[in-house]
């Protein structure tokens, strides 16, 4: 709640949540139903939004729950939904028609008839697959007739984000919460929970054994796409969104604070905007994100390998 | 009606010519990771007539493969690719993406689709979506596990598809891991990835093959057929994608005898000559992925595991 209420307070219009045991994030950075119904109710208040992620992929036995979870929610206002599996989203807005569904990064939405597919399932809103290049986008926009939401502050997995499972290939567990809810730890696609095993070093191996390459990793890097905002801006996307759960909340609201007021100074006047001046700026904020991130991809690793 | 179906996948002519087909019911045409492997039928549309209508000739179903993450600029290809595979008589098209399952349904669903691994079905709600889309048949992501794929199948109302043995596809780039310079400039490209490259660090081992990662280890079900054909499994899938012929061919008889006796039913016992030539043909030893809910490279059994454990 602490990081909504920064996020909010240093410029955020909208703030994704996770919803306890369904989003592609662990427990820890997660909310249970109260804690969502707290922050929308806060969202409201001050004419901002919530939007709930229930952007896992569960197992169909998990349905049942995924529906009563989104029902109560509902029926205490909350209305915007972030999913990644079409068969969810078709059954939430078959239930709930004046819900706002987006379809996740995990979608791998990569060319238009990918986005006209989430939007007959129900989306309104896509979230562009992290290379995606603007000509594509201003295809969305021109064609697909649905919101693009674009990441200007993430990752990109070697592999496509949401069709990845080597983590759960090297350790995978299960554990059942109180509500029935399996959170498949190992696996991002299923429970958010990925050991980032792309970033341990690698030994690449000949046919015969032989080493052809030492201490290679595959490529995983943060990348902030500062330079291309005003074009973004210009393109006419509808959410610029910054990737920051798993962040301390001095560096969300450090981040949040950045991109608000270059956005804004962008828009306010943008025949005479630079952005040179931001990235001296942004420079700080990225050494602290990749301090924090390599801490934490040393600590998952580590789990990984049970230590 | 055959009481199950067989399927090995392979990439070009050559696999085709080189590989023994008679343990197979149906050959996949085609891979889905990068278009640029040489004579990948997904890719050169003109060879499919040929190799559709020699398979047929042969008494087998022809699929063909479609890219797995195309991008916008890779659209008019997959068209062409479906008119092709249509004209051709391909018996189905293996799709992995919802932009592509589309573009099938908007030409009026010439062929049937077969939702490949890198689809994303998880739940029985999913494969209903693409089935209503024109998906005949489901394969779940490899992290399913075999009761969720009897549900799907039960509650989506799809037939499912699923990997008996080989490598475990665990993730699909746009960029070649193999290659330094771009793909088309590289002398490297296209024959990177026809050589055998592994990613090796602790006890992990990784297949690379470019644009994709594979499992390290292969997927081995022979012990657990009995099961698979109790649970009223009965398309199974032999992946030959970046594997030699022999593997194709020795493997795939080796299969084709355990399931005609698993499904004559009785006693089941597995022949040494099987764990022989499956063993022989995985150096990095065996698993049975996440079907019985473990990490995938885990093997649960009692027999084949024996010789290959710490591999």
């Amino acid at each position: 709640m602490e990081m909504v209420r920064t996020a909010f307070e240093h410029g955020a219009d909208a703030v994704y949540v996770g919803a306890k045991g369904w989003s592609r994030r662990r427990a820890q950075y997660e909310m249970d139903d109260p804690q969502i119904v707290e922050a929308a109710r806060y969202a409201r208040s001050i004419g901002k939004i919530l939007r709930v992620a229930f952007n896992t992929l569960p197992a169909s036995a998990e349905v049942p729950l995924f529906l009563s979870r989104t029902d109560a929610l509902h029926a205490e206002g909350v209305r915007d939904f972030i999913l990644t599996d079409p068969g969810l989203m078709m059954a939430l807005k078959n239930r709930h028609p004046d819900t706002i569904l987006h379809a996740s990064v995990g979608c791998t939405i990569i060319n238009v008839q990918d986005a006209l597919f989430y939007k007959e399932a129900g989306a309104s809103q896509i979230v562009a697959e992290c290379r995606m290049g603007t000509d594509t986008m201003r295809k969305i926009r021109r064609e697909a007739g649905v919101g693009l939401e674009v990441l200007v502050h993430a990752t990109t997995c070697f592999t496509l984000l949401g069709r990845c499972t080597m983590s759960s290939y090297t350790k995978h567990d299960h554990r059942v919460d109180a509500a029935g809810k399996d959170h498949f730890p190992g696996s991002p696609n299923r429970g958010g929970l990925c050991y980032r095993v792309c970033l341990t070093e690698w030994d690449q191996v000949g046919a015969e054994g032989e080493v052809e390459a030492a201490g290679v990793t595959l490529p995983n890097p943060a990348f902030f796409l500062v330079d291309d905002i005003p074009g973004l801006i210009d393109l006419g996307v509808d959410t610029i969104k910054i990737q920051g759960r798993e962040y301390s909340v001095a560096l969300v609201g450090e981040m949040v604070r950045f991109y608000r007021e270059l956005i804004d100074a962008c828009v306010r006047d943008r025949a005479s905007f630079r952005i040179d001046p931001w990235k001296v700026r942004m420079a700080g904020i990225v050494a602290e994100r990749d301090a924090e991130r390599r801490e934490k991809t040393a600590g998952l690793i580590g789990e990984s390998l049970g230590r | 009606m055959q009481p199950f179906e067989l399927i090995v996948s392979v990439a070009c002519p050559g696999e085709l010519s080189g590989t023994d087909l008679s343990p197979y019911d149906a050959v996949c045409l085609g891979t889905p990771y990068c278009r640029r492997v040489e004579g990948n039928y997904a890719e050169d549309v003109d060879l499919l007539a040929g190799a559709v209508s020699r398979i047929h000739d042969m008494g087998r179903k022809a699929y063909v493969a479609t890219p797995a993450t195309p991008r916008e600029a890779d659209l008019p290809h997959v068209s062409l690719l479906v008119d092709a595979a249509a004209a051709a008589g391909a018996d189905a098209l293996e799709i992995h993406n919802m932009g592509v399952l589309r573009i099938l349904r908007e030409k009026g669903k010439p062929v049937p689709a077969h939702m490949g691994a890198y689809a994303n079905v998880y739940t029985h709600l999913a494969a209903g979506v693409m089935r209503d889309a024109g998906a005949v048949r489901v394969r779940p992501n490899a992290e399913v596990t075999l009761e969720e794929m009897g549900t799907i199948a039960r509650e989506g109302r799809v037939e499912v598809e699923l990997l008996v043995h080989g490598k475990i596809p665990l993730g699909v780039a746009d960029r070649c891991f193999l290659l330094t310079e771009p793909e088309e400039t590289d002398p490297k490209c296209p024959k990177a990835c026809r050589e055998e490259h592994w990613l090796a660090s602790r006890d992990w081992v990784l297949k690379t093959v470019g644009k994709g990662v594979l499992s390290g280890r292969d997927m081995c079900m022979l012990e657990h057929l009995p099961r698979l054909v109790q649970d009223g499994f009965r398309v199974f899938r032999l992946e030959g994608l970046y594997e030699t012929e022999g593997y194709r061919s020795e493997v795939g008889a080796v299969y084709r005898e355990a399931l005609t006796r698993a499904f004559a039913g009785g006693e089941y016992r597995l022949e040494g000559r099987w764990g022989d030539v499956v063993r022989r043909h995985a150096p990095k030893g065996l698993c049975n992925g996440y079907y019985f809910g473990t990490a995938g490279r885990k093997y649960v059994g009692s027999v084949l595991q024996d010789g290959n454990s710490g591999v």
